[in-house]
């Protein structure tokens, strides 16, 4: 094998490029992470919080692959927090607002005890490419490194474009320089680029925080941790605050929407709709007189606080009017502006679902290079590039995981059949297989993969092969024991006809949860009440089965179409039999299964139906007797 | 077989609609054969024996209930012998549209998907039973079909249709949103509707399922006729009608109750439209084991009825008495009565048929008398049901129809569970699969068309 510095080069040391490089060096690579701070790996640019709904499953999938961040959420979280919890299991998610210094922190001793990591610290400015397949880095300074495979986690940072007011800077983050030359390398070797927007609020001293003004949002307690293994020290716990804009806070800025680089024509790229500016919220929904700002802590060492839901692009002075109108907030320092960022993309249709490029073997695309946006879904991704990688290094098959298996897949299915119009983020309403994807069973849908790559420490997987144990026998106990309905109180009047019933039946109750049972379990099944973690699985279990059931036999059919592969050098445009639009939409998306191509808009189920007949045809004339990209076998 | 990319067992009548002598029903798939084996029971031999390959078999072809439809002729195809390639069985009915869809619909509910035009010879293909050249003129023939469907689509695009399409997808979008919001953004200052206004939602979608589900019925009113039941206790004079409607004698009329014991089948028109006629045994308690034959199918009958006219003998004693029962008991299809034999009760008031609360009138087979009117009353009917039709309007494939049918299923569980007050995640679920179900008429809805309702309808932005 030809010569080569290392195995892995990760371009960029966010949220997404520490979990490739871990996972490269867990199998056994070495890698170079090439980050522009060694002391800021994985540094929080917008809020301070890990997880939220849909996040935090992707954060419970990243830690059953052996994935830091919810490790580092653990560690560093100072508000640990469960949401929708009155409703079902499924959409129950955790956030943990977290200190910004010590999450990072955290992270940058992790690395650096990891042997064959190596940071390096400097700018990629374009790639080394031969005969379609990537061999290395070069810095902006022009160091050459090579490697076999190069992973770009570049977040914001490329082309990045700053907007304050009318003021632009050259940046990709406040105060740290743009990466500047790998777009121009991408367009050079053929990949298309668009822009994309998104914004950061203004952070405020809290110590001019009149809190007495402002509603306390505690924290849970117990903490709901992300991880079982993680190994949390005592750490100070601090509540989030919620207060509210003013009739002058709308006043201000609805004067100043002139002055607003989104509304001037200044900013051209799309922001997030689901996280839209201060602005972007008082122009859109003029009739609404007020809105909730939280106000959240950057950590324990700092008085510095983040007002969420006050993302702003307005001139500084603006921001510093406005930011006082909010109750509470009548004397607020600022300690820095909000602003809007711009910066380079990738549309994903050119990564395969392994994240790879379509175009140069062995170059990944990782976090906001395909659309996305948050700390979670860059882990997903890092995570799954570095998996990918190594197993590319191998000459293995790639895992894909598969929509119905993660929300990771889900993402990354979304991203290649779709069009991204702005940057992407979860949510658990983009999951069919919702019931099934959820917080309590993350390692139970991905403990195989973690245990057939290495992913984990033996002992972690041996402890969850005992849950699992556990788990079963107390489900076959709830729904064997029987209770007498008389002895039900408030819940008897819903089994009329009956005297007794099992707890099973009790929990598959509409309407009731976990918590109205615990006292009847308690009396009938005491053996369950001591161990709560396989009891609250054994409940979910139970509450949805019949569902899930339901569920399997659309997942069942999912698959069946997801494994019709698609050979990769199929010849879209000679298919005849297509709708245009159909053909050019197959043309660029390049779909990999037959499954994957009904996914993509415009493709109707009469498309595929001839496609799959053009696809055997192909496969008949032997051009392509085996798939070359690959699919992932069962277990 | 292993590349089959569909698995599915799929079925359809492959004869052209119309009254031939013959009707065929073929079916393809894996489970052909325990499908066939559930509604096929050959005259000689046992259902379970094993099928010998490329032979014709004389038998009942039997409902899920066990009730015969027809006697046909069955014909079992192993795979990789047959068209499709797959284990393919053909069943050749007697012609005549009732029977070939009733045995279709069996098929239908214990399994058997309504095959997509052409999907037969894109299975040959795709199972190498024809050859290679064939690829392009079988990619033609899929996507002629489906260009031809759109031809379709866009047409009703103009009418009634399409505007109550639109609204049902709007709606079922709309109610899916206001859920999503409150799950993905519980944070956020959002008010969404209450359950109990999802649920309202949820419930006129419904009827404008059912609306839509109508004009299948009108649509395939107009295709293949109006399907027009006479029904009654036996001896009521059930023949007698079915012989002055036809205008000439074919049932075998006789003062012998149960005489009818099969049914009768004739075409007849009314304005226009063709009417099935069909004349059954007559209902009542018997021991006899064929008269209870004919008594099953004439139930299944009159459950696959647009009309049924319920024919009672004013001479009785207990005729009214026995009338409430009867209309109580016949749930299944709208039902017109015919109070006959006028003739032997000259003081019989009208106004007995109004207290029951349905329609009819009085008349006598034997002199003719409230014939015309009878037949202006079946007439009036025929029109209410089709009026709808004329805007261009009407589901007219059997898929569609299956698919309303699914439709309307998960939304009557999304609203039972609405008003349960379930957790909002499996009320979604099922208007999820309502929406699947109805995406071949309603084009596909995808989660950016309802994440678009949330970001337009609420300030989300923690």
């Amino acid at each position: 094998m030809k010569h080569r510095d290392f195995d892995i080069i990760v371009v960029g040391g966010g949220h997404a490029g520490v979990e490739t490089a871990l996972v490269g060096e867990r199998m056994g690579r070495s890698v170079a992470l090439v980050t522009m701070d060694r002391k800021k790996l994985a540094l929080m640019s917008c809020n301070p919080a890990i997880g939220g709904i849909a996040k935090s499953h992707v954060v419970k999938e990243v830690d059953a692959l052996g994935g830091v961040m919810g490790l580092a959420a653990d560690a560093a979280g100072i508000q640990f927090r469960r949401l929708n919890l009155s409703r079902g299991p499924a959409v129950w998610s955790t956030r943990v607002q977290c200190d910004r210094r010590r999450y990072a922190e955290y992270i940058v001793d992790y690395v650096s005890e990891r042997p064959r990591i190596t940071v390096i610290e400097g700018i990629a400015g374009r790639l080394i490419v031969a005969s379609g397949a990537v061999a290395g880095i070069v810095t902006e300074d022009g160091r050459e490194i090579s490697g076999g495979a190069v992973v770009i986690a570049t977040g914001t940072f490329l082309g990045g474009v700053i907007h304050v007011g009318q003021k632009q800077i050259r940046a990709g983050r406040m105060g740290e320089p743009a990466a500047t030359q790998m777009s121009r390398c991408l367009q050079e070797l053929g990949f298309e680029t668009g822009r994309l927007k998104t914004g950061t609020p203004p952070r405020l001293d809290g110590q001019t925080i009149d809190w007495e003004k402002c509603r306390l949002q505690p924290g849970d307690d117990p903490l709901p941790l992300f991880s079982e293994y993680s190994r949390r020290e005592p750490f100070a716990q601090i509540p989030c605050h919620l207060t509210y804009t003013t009739d002058q806070t709308k006043q201000i800025v609805s004067q100043s929407f002139d002055q607003s680089p989104m509304f001037s024509g200044q900013i051209q790229s799309t922001g997030p709709r689901y996280c839209p500016s201060i602005e972007d919220k008082f122009h859109r929904f003029a009739e609404k007189p007020s809105h909730q700002i939280f106000l959240e802590p950057e950590g324990n060492g700092t008085s510095e606080v983040y007002p969420n839901g006050f993302s702003t692009a307005l001139p500084e002075e603006i921001q510093r009017q406005a930011v006082r109108t909010i109750v509470g907030l009548e004397e607020v320092k600022m300690t820095r502006p909000g602003y809007a960022i711009e910066y380079d993309y990738c549309p994903a249709r050119q990564v395969k679902a392994s994240l790879e490029t379509k175009l140069v073997s062995g170059l990944y695309f990782v976090g906001q290079i395909n659309g996305t946006s948050g700390y979670e879904e860059a882990a997903g991704q890092g995570l799954m590039a570095g998996l990918n990688a190594c197993l590319q290094l191998e000459g293995e098959l790639p895992l894909i995981l598969d929509r119905s298996e993660a929300y990771i897949g889900v993402m990354i299915d979304d991203l290649v059949t779709r069009s991204t119009t702005e940057p992407y983020r979860l949510f658990t309403s983009r999951a069919e297989y919702r019931l099934a994807l959820r917080e309590d069973n993350a390692r139970d849908r991905l403990w195989m993969y973690a245990r057939r790559y290495g992913l984990l420490p033996e002992d972690v997987l041996t402890g969850f092969d005992q849950l699992r144990n556990r788990t079963d026998r107390a489900v076959t106990t709830l729904e064997r024991r029987y209770v007498e309905v008389a002895s039900l109180d408030g819940l008897a009047t819903r089994f009329k006809r009956r005297t007794h019933v099992s707890l099973a039946d009790l929990l598959r109750q509409p309407g009731v949860s976990i918590a109205d049972c615990r006292e009847v379990i308690g009396n009938s099944a005491p053996e369950l009440a001591d161990d709560e973690e396989a009891l609250g699985r054994a409940a979910i279990q139970i509450q949805y089965s019949g569902y899930i059931e339901k569920q399997q036999r659309e997942i069942d059919k999912f698959r069946r179409a997801e494994s019709h592969l698609i050979p990769e050098d199929f010849d879209f445009s000679g298919v005849r039999g297509l709708k245009t639009e159909a053909r050019e939409k197959l043309a660029r998306f390049r779909p990999r299964s037959l499954g994957q191509a009904g996914r993509i808009e415009g493709v109707t189920p009469g498309d595929v139906a001839v496609l799959s007949v053009w696809v055997k045809r192909h496969e008949a004339n032997g051009q392509a007797g085996t798939d070359s990209s690959g699919e992932r076998k069962e277990v | 077989m292993k590349d089959a990319p569909i698995d599915d067992t799929i079925a359809a009548i492959i004869t052209p609609p119309g009254g031939g002598g013959i009707a065929a029903v073929r079916m393809a798939g894996p489970d052909a054969t325990t499908v066939m084996r559930r509604h096929f029971r050959p005259h000689r031999g046992s259902a379970d024996e094993p099928l010998r390959p490329f032979t014709m078999r004389v038998g009942y072809f039997v409902d899920s209930q066990g009730s015969v439809l027809d006697e046909v002729t069955a014909v079992f195809m192993p795979h990789g012998q047959s068209y499709t390639g797959l284990d393919q069985v053909e069943f050749f009915t007697h012609g005549g549209r009732l029977v070939v869809r009733q045995v279709m619909a069996a098929l239908t509910r214990s399994g058997a998907r309504p095959a997509q035009p052409g999907e037969f010879t894109k299975l040959a293909f795709l199972n190498g039973r024809i050859d290679l050249a064939k690829a392009e003129a079988v990619a033609d023939v899929i996507a002629a079909n489906t260009e031809r469907s759109l031809g379709s689509a866009r047409r009703q695009l103009l009418g009634a249709y399409s505007e109550k399409v639109e609204a049902l997808r709007s709606l079922l979008v709309d109610a899916l949103a206001e859920i999503e919001a409150s799950v993905d953004f519980p944070e956020d200052e959002i008010e969404p509707a209450t359950l109990k206004k999802i649920a309202q939602a949820v419930l006129r979608a419904e009827s404008d399922v059912d609306t839509l589900l109508s004009s299948y019925q009108g649509g395939r009113i107009l295709r293949e006729g109006f399907r027009l039941v006479i029904g009654g206790r036996p001896n009521a004079g059930k023949s007698s009608l079915f012989n002055v409607l036809l205008g000439q004698t074919r049932a075998l009329v006789t003062p012998t109750p149960g005489t009818t014991r099969d049914y009768l089948s004739e075409w007849i028109e009314v304005e226009g439209i063709a009417v099935n006629l069909l004349d059954t045994a007559g209902l009542r308690a018997t021991r006899s084991r064929l008269e209870q034959a004919g008594q099953a199918m004439t139930e299944d009958i009159m459950a696959g009825a647009d009309l049924v006219l319920w024919m009672c003998d004013l001479s009785r004693r207990r005729v009214w008495s026995e009338l409430a029962e009867d209309v109580r008991r016949i749930q299944t299809a709208p039902i017109l009565v015919a109070a006959n034999k006028l003739d032997l009760t000259p003081e019989a008031s009208p106004e007995s048929l109004g207290k029951l609360g349905v329609e009819g009138c009085f008349v006598s087979c034997k002199t003719g008398e409230g014939i015309p009117a009878l037949k202006q009353l079946v007439q009036n009917r025929i029109e209410s049901i089709l009026p709808d039709m004329t805007d261009g309007l009407a589901v007219t494939s059997e898929r569609h129809a299956v698919n309303l049918q699914r439709a309307l299923e998960h939304l009557r569980t999304a609203r039972e569970l609405l008003t349960q007050n379930a957790s909002p995640e499996l009320p979604a679920l099922e208007l999820r699969a309502a929406l699947t179900a109805l995406e071949e008429i309603t084009g596909r809805v995808y989660t950016e068309d309802i994440l678009e309702r949330i970001f337009s309808r609420f300030c989300v932005g923690k």
